[in-house]
């Protein structure tokens, strides 16, 4: 009563212009991820730690003020060997406002690479040993009910993932077959249309699926075209067809080590560009993965991704970028005296350097790059 | 003479046969009773504590703890870490590494103390117990490193967190400062803070150092101390460059640089080498075996620490270093991803509440460890204390080092400072020892398990070990089982990793509650609102709703109170008002509780605790909170959500206000709250999920017997109506007052200007009867009779003076003055009243004009000529003369002036003008003698005959008239006393006129009169003036309640419109404006006078007792009137 009159009079007022929370839109269709048709996409990987799941919004959002962009996707793992699906990155990912791209990595603890395949070996994949968790894998994401994007066994035709064709045969040719057809690629073909053929039947239509290679074959030859002998780890062996893909996806790293050699970022896109364009025409392309570490006795990086935002607005089927924003250890070494020395880092943030965060928050800051992702219905 | 009880009407209120009075008393007795019980048993439903049964099986008592078996096996794997001889790597091969390694191999021969041991205390802010520990032994050290500074980018920005307490302390106590340079943003290390920078342009680095320089010398430091970590190793160069240009540019304006250095992987990721040549110290940071993410192991075991000392002799000379001896301890949680920090008080306090049998160190770690159990987890615990300080201090002190770092100030073992004060560490007496043994307590809180309700015990008690001497020179402790005591803080509730619950403090309100629980009602969230009982008290439907929509309810105090500052009894008070209010209104008790005023920290001090304690006594489940965005004091609706966003790193209790103010920003933040922590993954739960306490136990139905309920119920109700019929009526009056204040001032204005005219009329003089009754007047009869008869007045005149059988010589002083003026006459009566007397006159009188005036009352020489004017026109039948205040001497005199001043000048002028006027003053007035006689002459049933003649007049439909110009002079009282007196006669008098004319009220036959001047008296003079006390008491009780804003309003009202009154009136009286500033103090001291009278008017005329003409004492104080 005390205030009565004049507080009854205040809260007519204020109720009369305070903001009325916006109703529910009316409900339509299942939520589609457009191609942008202007522009790319600009997305990340944030330091997700070691099995690169540890997905915070605080971690996202740091970045995206760091950056000054909000991300159109955002992209972490799910490893084989937690056997989960990570449905709280997922929902993290998603309320944030931005689409998950889930690396689906077929391999077991402790993850380490140059390793060779494990229990979750293609053969035992393609053999469907592992049906029941993919099935598990695609109720999961059917729950999950928006779109995503879903790399799985990324990076086949390298060497370093025990699901590269490297450790299937490489070479050996299915007999009898004409032209001849390499044993590595199929398993890897079979194995992942398995996947793709599983998930969808548990109604996962929301799975956006990349097909997502490194843009040079390794082992092959640099910057042109496979000598025969490597024929068979050419990116197009491992291409399971237009069925099974909604995007072309590629992994552009610029010096990573540094005993690597330094390399401009053009060469790195453009052949290898051409090379995933041919092979399928009528996909849009993403960088699935694209970084660079601070080296500055070799090259700029701040150069580099200058270089890289002017280079890929060429390409018009280039309709996203994801930058690998991560710091890692690399092994220790001991000198003469045998003291032990700490190993270098490979710093591939975009804040490594005060001038590398320049020439990226330049570069995204254009309007070519896109900060959220179109949902169609 | 005749008795008026035979012809007379009965004397107005007069209850001859006195029946009257013993009915109402009786009534009046009986109706006290009633209230008194009444209020005897409200005040014991407040005092007796409710029974709160909440069940002992859901109460967290204590904490819970357990010892845990296997303790040996733990400690084992604790100790396997142990093994892991991290300093190898590092191990010098060269020759003077080697040669100095060789002395080091006797370290258990140590050197006696250097007199020049650097002592440096690491600091936080953010640690009250640090200040503490600073301040208390800050003799003991020689620097104190506190955690001001952070490198936060690459380009150089420093951002400083000093603490001018901390400043202000070291120079009084000779300490040299060294802050301490971090990379460490937000939790987490920045390498790219340190890497940008150094690889930077010269430019940036030199606009660092500069920056860098000018905030330690505005901190009066004596250098700074760098802890980078996680740095690049191929920065080296870099990074030592930068250093060393730092070192330098410090070394300029004689400050120092000293650099931590990890004693781990990192130990050389530094040129140590280069960097010794411009580094004054390097900080070797022994406290760091184990991290807290790290599985159980020891913090700084002795064979690893010593390990790394001797490493340390291989780079640069031993007096470069000083080694960090740790005194914190590790609390790993099966619950929990990494260690949690705690003190050596709180490892005490786990192991003594888990009534461990004992807890000892033993070689090779010599860092004592155990385990326990709460209900929900595994712990193990690692700490550091006074003994392992001890086997530290000696390592040190033998490797030559320049000196010691603690690790960290407030976390220690109290006794670190006795062995800081052991003569010589090397040959520790058994008296010294001895001292180790006894563990004295302290009043420094101590905290057990994690999470946000908690429960007290503020017991200390002194506690034993025992401290040995090994063979290999190392110490060795055994706690066995008298541990110390320290006041504990025993937490639970913390609850998953991504659960959160919200809290709203100090509501309900009915603008923001509503809102918030809407808000919450969209969301489908469970919140909890600590209710003030005062809010909860005006707003019982926003309580019931909140309870309707599934929420919890708190209890905040009845007024906010701080605990702190209140007596026991009345925090018993608070609580119990509260807990009966919301029982009454929602059926259910509750038994969480939040104090008021504890958003700055969690207790630190064992006083802090004794109020928790009483409150936990009475059954509350204390409740505080650890995500306080401040929302209170509006910072931005963007800074309320970001505040949330970085507390919930560490939090999960929300608190934010729903009520004390403009909460606007709060109800734009909440959405944007809960969206953020729903992204976050995390779910908002009631705080009953977080406590493992169903619903129904925190609140559960009532179950105090009914009829305390119901008089806790009606008690409420009665006050809360009762305090809204005040405010009501002060509203209303306020109104009203309001719109007569205007209406006088109009009135007042209109008749000046028609008096004005009306005095440009031809002079009217009839010849005039002047009558004055006296008694007892000897004083003031003679300079009265004086005043009347030297007169401009140009028409005929006697003057009668009727002495109403006075003792004094009255007679005389009347005589001697008719001898010298024939015009006088003097009549005597026995003594029979002023209406009698007054009547005696108007007999004895022959004209038909007749003037009427007090026996102490002086007339201006204009004063008959303008009084008669009025009654030129026949219809007119009385006019009141204009009466001022003659004597001023004393305040008292002064404050009535002005209230003569007001009431001519305005009310009367006012009345006059729409011919309502009430009294005309017997001490000042002209009335015709028909019209006298038609209004049936002076009545014998009133004190007030002039009000009631008035009345009458008005009754025979006579005009009454008011003439300013008849100014009449007349004798105020000087004391209190006497005016009590006098309005006392003045108050029961208008009472029984309005009594007796009680017919005129409201009745259209009498015009202004019934409808404004008789209501105005009704209202103002008896009603408003009885009823202040009243509501001036409630009012300042709900004051003390925190409504003094609501009020100010009104009272501002008051005084403004009695100023703008009292204002107007001196104008229009022609005085000095600023005399009218007396009327402020006039409300404060005359309204309880006034209120005193009016009941004493009430109560006489209840009892329908006689009251006799009680009459002001005179002093003949007037000055004699200027001629």
């Amino acid at each position: 009563m005390k205030r009565a009159l004049a507080l009854t009079a205040c809260a007519l007022a204020f109720a009369a212009c305070s903001r009325q929370p916006a109703a529910p839109p009316p409900p339509r269709g299942p939520e589609k991820l457009l191609v942008p048709e202007k522009g790319a996409y600009t997305g990340a990987f944030i330091d997700f730690g070691d099995t690169e799941d540890d997905v915070t919004v605080e971690g996202i959002e740091a970045f995206e003020k760091m950056v000054g962009k909000h991300q159109a996707i955002v992209a972490s793992s799910s490893y084989w060997g937690e056997q989960c699906f990570p449905t709280a990155n997922l929902l993290c990912i998603w309320r944030h406002g931005s689409i998950p791209l889930v690396y689906w990595s077929p391999w077991d603890r402790p993850y380490d690479e140059d390793q060779g395949p494990d229990k979750f070996s293609l053969v035992n994949i393609a053999a469907g040993k592992w049906d029941a968790y993919i099935d598990h894998w695609g109720d999961a994401a059917a729950a999950f009910g928006h779109p995503f994007m879903v790399s799985f066994a990324n990076e086949m035709n390298g060497q370093w993932f025990p699901w590269s064709g490297m450790f299937y045969g490489q070479d050996k040719v299915i007999p009898g077959t004409k032209p001849p057809k390499y044993v590595a690629p199929e398993i890897f073909k079979a194995a992942y249309r398995r996947v793709v053929d599983r998930v969808r039947a548990r109604g996962a239509t929301n799975v956006v699926w990349v097909f997502h290679a490194m843009n040079y074959s390794m082992p092959q030859a640099m910057g042109g075209a496979y000598p025969a002998a490597m024929e068979w780890n050419k990116m197009g062996q491992y291409y399971p067809g237009p069925k099974y893909v909604d995007w072309l996806g590629m992994s552009v790293y610029g010096q990573q080590y540094v005993e690597d050699n330094w390399s401009p970022f053009e060469p790195l896109l453009d052949w290898p560009y051409t090379e995933i364009t041919t092979m399928e025409p009528n996909k849009p392309v993403m960088l699935a993965e694209w970084g660079i570490g601070e080296f500055p006795q070799f090259g700029s990086k701040s150069g580099f991704i200058t270089e890289a935002f002017n280079v890929m607005k060429r390409y018009p089927k280039l309709k996203a970028a994801v930058f690998w924003n991560e710091r890692w250890q690399n092994e220790p070494s001991y000198d003469d005296n045998g003291i032990y020395h700490d190993g270098g880092y490979s710093d591939l943030r975009v804040n490594s350097t005060p001038a590398s965060l320049a020439a990226y928050r330049k570069g995204v800051g254009e309007p070519f790059w896109l900060g959220f992702p179109l949902i169609g219905h | 003479m005749k008795d008026p009880l035979d012809n007379a009407p009965l004397f107005v209120f007069l209850d001859p046969k006195g029946r009257r009075w013993p009915r109402l008393r009786r009534l009046l007795v009986l109706l006290g009773v009633l209230v008194f019980l009444a209020v005897v048993l409200f005040l014991q439903a407040l005092f007796v504590n409710p029974q709160l049964r909440l069940p002992a099986s859901v109460r967290r008592m204590k904490g819970q703890l357990k010892a845990i078996e296997q303790q040996e096996a733990r400690k084992e794997s604790a100790a396997e870490k142990a093994t892991d001889e991290s300093w190898r790597k590092f191990y010098p091969m060269t020759a003077t590494g080697q040669e100095r390694i060789a002395k080091l191999r006797e370290i258990l021969h140590p050197k006696p103390q250097k007199f020049s041991e650097i002592r440096l205390g690491f600091y936080t802010n953010w640690d009250p117990n640090a200040f503490e520990s600073l301040e208390k032994h800050a003799d003991q050290l020689t620097h104190v490193c506190p955690d001001w500074m952070t490198l936060t980018d690459g380009l150089g920005t420093l951002k400083v967190d000093g603490d001018p307490r901390v400043q202000r302390l070291a120079a009084a106590k000779g300490l040299v400062l060294m802050p301490l340079l971090t990379n460490e943003v937000d939790d987490a290390w920045s390498p790219e803070a340190v890497e940008g920078l150094a690889m930077g342009s010269d430019d940036q680095k030199n606009a660092f150092i500069v920056n860098l320089l000018a905030q330690l010398q505005a901190m009066k430091a004596g250098g700074v101390v760098i802890d980078w970590e996680e740095i690049d190793p191929q920065r080296q160069k870099d990074i030592t460059d930068l250093l060393i240009k730092m070192a330098d540019a410090l070394h300029a304006v004689d400050k120092e640089l000293w650099v931590e250095i990890q004693m781990s992987d990192e130990f050389n990721v530094l040129d140590l080498e280069r960097l010794a040549e411009h580094a004054d110290h390097y900080i070797a940071m022994l406290d760091d075996e184990t991290s807290e993410t790290d599985p159980p192991g020891p913090i700084a075991s002795q064979d690893w620490f010593e390990g790394w000392l001797h490493t340390l002799a291989g780079y640069g000379e031993p007096d470069l270093w000083i080694g960090t001896i740790g005194v914190y301890g590790y609390d790993w949680s099966s619950g929990r991803k990494t260690a949690k920090m705690i003190t050596f008080g709180d490892a005490m306090s786990r192991a003594s509440y888990a009534e461990l049998p004992r807890v000892d160190s033993q070689a090779p770690m010599y860092n004592p460890i155990y385990s326990y159990q709460d209900p929900q987890h595994d712990h193990t615990v690692c700490f550091l204390d006074a003994v392992t300080f001890l086997n530290e201090l000696r390592a040190i002190r033998a490797a030559d080092l320049g000196g010691i770092a603690i690790g960290r100030l407030g976390q220690e073992d109290p006794q670190i400072w006795d062995v800081l004060g052991f003569k010589d560490t090397d040959n520790v007496t058994p008296e010294e020892l001895a001292e180790l043994d006894h563990m004295k307590s302290s009043d420094m809180v101590t905290n057990v398990d994690e999470g946000e309700a908690i429960t007290v015990d503020d017991t200390q008690e002194d506690g034993r070990r025992t401290v040995k001497l090994e063979k290999n020179g190392r110490y060795t402790v055994e706690y066995s089982p008298d541990f110390p005591r320290y006041p504990t803080i025993f937490h639970y509730g913390s609850g998953g990793e991504h659960q959160v619950a919200l809290t709203f403090d100090d509501g309900p309100d009915p603008k923001w509650t509503p809102m918030v629980l809407d808000i919450l009602k969209k969301y489908n969230i469970k919140a909890t609102f600590f209710l003030v009982g005062s809010q909860a008290e005006q707003y019982p439907n926003l309580v019931r709703r909140i309870v309707a929509e599934g929420h919890l309810i708190g209890n905040h105090t009845y007024t906010h109170a701080n605990l702190a500052a209140i007596p026991g009894k009345q925090v018993e008070l608070e609580l119990n008002a509260t807990q009966r209010l919301i029982e009454s209104i929602t059926g259910r008790s509750v038994t969480l509780f939040r104090p008021p005023y504890n958003a700055d920290s969690s207790p630190s001090h064992a006083d802090e605790l004794e109020p928790l304690e009483k409150v936990h006594d009475m059954g509350y489940e204390i409740i505080m909170e650890n995500i306080d965005p401040e929302d209170w004091a509006r910072p931005g609706t963007d800074v309320i959500v970001d505040r949330v966003k970085e507390l919930r790193r560490d939090g999960s209790l929300i608190l934010l206000h729903d009520a004390g103010g403009n909460r606007e920003q709060t109800v734009a933040a909440l959405p944007q709250i809960i969206d953020w922590l729903q992204t976050r993954g995390d779910t908002i739960v009631p705080l009953s999920t977080l406590l493992h306490i169903p619903y129904n136990e925190l609140m559960p139905p009532v179950d105090s017997d009914p009829v305390t309920l119901l008089v806790a119920g009606s008690g409420f109700m009665i006050w809360h109506w009762t305090v809204e019929f005040c405010w009501a009526f002060m509203i209303a009056a306020t109104a009203l007052i309001v719109l007569r204040t205007i209406l006088v001032a109009v009135l007042a204005a209109r008749h000046y200007r028609r008096e004005r005219k009306l005095s440009e009329d031809a002079p009217y003089t009839p010849p005039l009867s002047v009558i004055i009754a006296a008694y007892n007047e000897e004083k003031v009869i003679a300079a009265t009779l004086r005043a009347v008869t030297d007169t401009d007045y140009p028409g005929e005149f006697e003057v009668v003076v009727i002495d109403d059988g006075s003792q004094d010589q009255t007679v005389r002083e009347v005589e001697k003055a008719a001898l010298t003026d024939k015009r006088i006459r003097l009549v005597r009566q026995a003594n029979g009243g002023k209406s009698e007397a007054l009547r005696t006159g108007v007999a004895h009188s022959v004209f038909d004009t007749l003037v009427f005036l007090d026996a102490d009352t002086h007339f201006d020489r204009r004063t008959f000529g303008e009084l008669v004017k009025p009654l030129r026109d026949p219809k007119v039948g009385a006019v009141s003369g204009h009466a001022k205040v003659g004597n001023l001497r004393t305040f008292i005199a002064r404050c009535q002036s002005l209230e003569y001043i007001c009431g001519f000048n305005l009310d009367r002028r006012a009345y006059a003008q729409w011919n309502c006027i009430t009294v005309v003053p017997g001490a000042v007035s002209a009335i015709r003698r028909s019209a006298l006689e038609e209004a049936g002459g002076f009545c014998l049933d009133t004190l007030a005959e002039d009000t009631d003649l008035t009345l009458c007049l008005h009754k025979a439909d006579y005009r009454v008239e008011y003439s300013s110009g008849a100014i009449a002079w007349t004798e105020a009282p000087e004391s209190a006393r006497a005016l009590t007196r006098q309005r006392f006669r003045w108050a029961f008098g208008t009472l029984q006129c309005l009594w007796k004319h009680r017919d005129m009220v409201f009745n259209p036959q009498f015009g202004a009169l019934g409808w404004f001047s008789l209501p105005s008296v009704w209202f103002f003079q008896i009603i408003l003036v009885a009823l202040t006390p009243v509501v001036d008491g409630l009012l300042i009780i709900s004051l003390i309640l925190g409504g003094w804003s609501a009020m100010w309003f009104y009272v501002l009202i008051f005084l403004v419109m009695d100023l703008i009154l009292a204002v107007l009136a001196c104008g229009l009286d022609g005085d000095k404006l600023y005399k009218s500033w007396i009327i402020l103090p006039m409300r404060i001291i005359y309204r309880p006078l006034l209120s005193w009278v009016i009941w004493k008017a009430l109560y006489r005329a209840s009892k329908g007792a006689w009251v006799t003409w009680h009459k002001t004492e005179r002093t003949a104080s007037m000055p004699v009137r200027a001629a």
